[in-house]
């Protein structure tokens, strides 16, 4: 994407100059106007990068299946989840993009990639990964599905090639609190507790989003646990990094993050959107690069520790506040 | 509330004094989905029941209710009784806390009278994605109401009876004999409820494989109007029956930050001065909420008739 | 600390490993007997092959009503645990008393191969499959019933 259209569309999260984790949970859809201009007005954003980051995305899976996972019986959610998506996306760009109903069948037809699909609703051997496959190669954010059961919320299946240092092999199966079991804070503060309590009583067809936040070394947008290997050597790099090296190596990152009540499963269904923004660009908007500095000179070392910006902290603080 | 606007397109009594009402969109368009289980609560003249959903709840352009007339009840049923095909008629967004757990090996339903009306959705639900199903019915001599429909989509899986002793007979054998992984669903009248819990209790069923549709409406009252002092700008502000607090400071343009609007995120909170709020959130903990220094207004009122506030 | 034994349970399945396992075991089953409630009781060194098939087939006979009571070093009884899961029994159903050695299983993120061993999290162990060196993290699977391993962060 070019620097101005990604600068423009970038969902830029600190809304103080501190911050701690919050139930930041706020109505989906409604557009946020920023220092450089909006973002937050669809439930899925298709931009300039699509083509590209599902071609990525298509690269991770063949070289680890194991990025999607599918416990058996939330098949029919997965089945939700994709004409939930499919048909938003139809809505949203009706002249390239659109799913019809034909003699029992379904056809799906997506001009951006030149895709043509023709399946029947359960049949998961006519499209290629099953359901949720076939939905990771048509929207760039990265699936959670979560069941409903016992009082809980369960992270029952997935497509996640885009981790922020989390394995969804590993967390499939996981309940919503032990998912969020590494994350400092949340559960003595009782963030977690009611944010899960609000998810519970969403009801059919509700939507909610929020934002989250960390600065990674390198412009991939797969930072999962198991890659970790592939991009210890760009957080090496960034650790003894300054100025200029450092604003084009180290990237805000920023999850916008839906929660949607599917209707028909009555599953949970979580998307994950990444952006990365090198902080060189970012700098280049004042107000952004004076909050930001900001935050993180005064970030708490337990959640700098967490994010895992502790090896670059202090180099990032010189280069966003230093004259 | 917000509710759907919907139309009856069909209306029939399919046994004595159960009717059958079809409702859509004036313009035919499609509803809510939802899952099996779901119920809406409708609007019927003075009074809101709740009422299961019977079609199928994927891309629905129908929703279709069964009504007991309850001779002794507040009459909410006799108004729907009255309905007929072209009247309007306002229901909720459907709403459920009685889905099919997708985990369970077998779903074991028990129904009683119009109690049937939730396991007819889950009946057809488990038969679209070939689930382990059981029904047990028990039902007046007179009116087995949706016997046809069942009979066709479950066979030998339907026992039904209207004698209480074979009932009782059934139910035990049925309880004890479950694999693990069964899943306990029940509908029907208090007595017989209470039956089934208490019969599932004793044959060492744990309470989250039973799972009792009762119709609490999880509506949050309107509450009770009230005046909002603003000691700052030292103007009153009226809050409505119905409005939310930050709606009428939004209204009287009065800027109060929010985000989630369903008293979770903090965002909104406003320090009280005088008057005591009524803390509606799940945000304050048990000391803040006590002392009454401070108020979420996206979902709290006041139980006084003045709440003035640091604004 | 010892959960006790179900009373709502109508039939019960005990398993237990290690010595300290036993002692535990011994006191769950002497309980369980007076309330007259059938008990199958299994006792061994550890969650083997053997074991897990044991409960296996007991799993599969069961009927609701049935409950499991695991008594052992944490890598044993959470891999009893996830199997009893896998077959369709609920947390409701199962009660466990952790103790005896700090043996645990670690998952590792890169091969997806798991080690069993003594370890703490914030330690470091070599992964048996692939050889990494692989931080513990405290973090816990209970369907893989094992702890995260990811490569050791070297600027960590
Ligand atoms: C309103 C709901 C939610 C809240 C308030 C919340 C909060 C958080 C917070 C504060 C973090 C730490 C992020 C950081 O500092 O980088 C986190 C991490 C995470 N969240 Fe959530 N979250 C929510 C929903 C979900 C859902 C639905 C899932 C789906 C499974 C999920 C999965 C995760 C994962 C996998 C991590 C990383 C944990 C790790 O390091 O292993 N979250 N969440
Ligand atoms: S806006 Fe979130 S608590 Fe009021």
């Amino acid at each position: 994407m070019n620097p101005e259209s990604r600068l423009a569309r970038f969902p830029f999260p600190l809304r103080a100059d501190t911050y701690r984790y919050s139930t930041n949970i706020e109505p989906a859809r409604v557009p946020v106007r920023t220092e450089t201009g909006e973002w937050g007005g669809v439930l899925l954003d298709v931009d300039d990068d699509y083509a590209a980051d599902l071609a990525e995305r298509k690269r991770i899976l063949k070289a680890d299946p194991g990025r999607l996972q599918v416990l058996p019986h939330v098949r029919p959610a997965c089945w939700d989840a994709l004409l939930t998506c499919l048909r938003e996306l139809a809505a949203q760009r009706p002249d390239e993009l659109s799913l019809r109903c034909e003699g029992g069948e379904l056809a799906w037809r997506n001009d951006l990639l030149g895709v043509c699909a023709r399946f029947r609703e359960g049949d998961d051997d006519a499209l290629p990964g099953g359901p949720l496959g076939f939905l990771g190669s048509q929207i760039q954010d990265d699936i959670v599905l979560l069941d409903q059961r016992e009082g809980a919320l369960w992270a029952d299946a997935g497509l996640v090639t885009f981790a922020s240092g989390w394995s969804l092999r590993f967390d499939v199966g996981m309940r919503f609190d032990e998912v969020h079991g590494p994350v400092p804070r949340v559960h003595e503060d009782g963030v977690l507790a009611r944010a899960e309590r609000f998810l519970l009583r969403l009801r059919p067809g509700q939507e909610y989003r929020r934002t989250n936040w960390s600065l990674a070394a390198g412009g991939r947008l797969d930072h999962s646990a198991e890659s970790s290997p592939e991009w210890a050597a760009d957080r090496a790099r960034a650790a003894t990094a300054r100025g200029r090296e450092l604003a084009a190596l180290v990237h805000l990152r920023v999850e916008v993050q839906h929660l949607v009540r599917l209707g028909a499963s009555g599953a949970l269904l979580f998307l994950i959107r990444t952006y990365l923004l090198p902080l060189a660009e970012l700098a280049r908007v004042p107000a952004w690069r004076l909050r930001l500095g900001r935050v993180l000179a005064e970030l708490p070392d337990d959640i700098a520790g967490y994010k895992g910006l502790t090896p670059f902290r202090d180099a990032a603080v010189e280069y966003l506040l230093g004259s | 509330m917000t509710g759907l606007e919907l139309v009856v397109t069909r209306s029939a009594e399919v046994v004595p004094g159960v009717r059958e009402l079809v409702l859509a969109r004036p313009d035919g368009g499609p509803l809510p989905a939802h899952p099996a289980g779901s119920h809406v609560v409708a609007e019927c003249g003075e009074r809101r029941n709740a009422y299961s959903l019977t079609n199928g709840g994927a891309e629905p352009r129908e929703y279709a209710v069964a009504v007991l007339r309850r001779p002794g009840g507040r009459g909410g049923s006799a108004w729907l009784h009255e309905r007929r095909p072209g009247d309007p008629l306002v229901v909720s967004a459907p709403r459920c806390a009685f889905a099919p757990v997708l985990t369970a090996r077998r779903h074991l339903l028990v129904a009683g009278g119009i109690g049937i009306t939730p396991m007819l959705a889950h009946v057809r639900d488990a038969v679209r994605w070939n689930r382990d199903v059981e029904l047990l019915y028990a039902h007046r001599p007179d009116a087995p109401a949706y016997a046809a429909d069942l009979d066709r989509l479950l066979g030998e899986r339907l026992r039904r009876t209207s004698d209480r002793r074979e009932f009782r007979g059934l139910l035990g054998d049925a309880l004890r004999r479950q694999p693990l992984g069964t899943h306990l669903y029940v509908c029907g009248p208090a007595p017989l409820m209470e039956l089934v819990t208490d019969t599932a209790e004793a044959a060492g069923w744990p309470a989250q494989r039973v799972h009792r549709e009762r119709f609490t409406a999880a509506e949050v009252a309107p509450g009770t109007p009230f005046t909002a002092r603003l000691r700052r700008s030292g103007r009153d502000v009226a809050v409505a029956a119905g409005t939310t607090l930050l709606d009428a400071l939004h209204a009287a343009g009065v800027a109060v930050p929010s985000m989630c609007r369903q008293g979770v995120c903090g965002e909104c909170r406003v320090p009280v001065l005088a008057g005591q709020p009524q803390h509606r959130d799940e945000y304050l903990d048990e000391h803040e909420r006590a002392a009454g220094t401070c108020v979420l207004p996206c979902v709290s009122r006041s139980e006084t008739g003045v709440l003035e506030v640091d604004l | 600390m010892d959960p006790g034994v179900d009373h709502a349970g109508t039939s019960f399945a005990v398993m237990s490993f290690s010595a300290e396992g036993r002692a535990v075991a011994r006191r769950w089953a002497a309980a369980l007997t007076a309330t007259g409630a059938p008990v199958w009781a299994w006792h061994g060194d550890g969650a083997t092959e053997r074991a897990l098939a044991e409960l296996r087939d007991r799993l599969d006979g069961a009927t609701v009503g049935w409950r499991l009571m695991l008594a052992g070093p944490e890598a044993d009884v959470l891999r009893a645990r996830s199997l009893a899961v896998e077959r369709d029994a609920i947390d409701a159903e199962i009660r466990v008393h952790v103790c005896g050695t700090g043996r645990k299983r670690v998952w590792c993120a890169h091969c997806g191969g798991t080690t069993e061993t003594e370890c703490e999290a914030g330690q470091a162990v070599a992964c048996a499959n692939c050889g990494r060196g692989l931080l513990v993290h405290d973090h816990v699977s209970r369907r893989h019933a094992a702890y995260l391993g990811v490569l050791a962060d070297p600027e960590t």
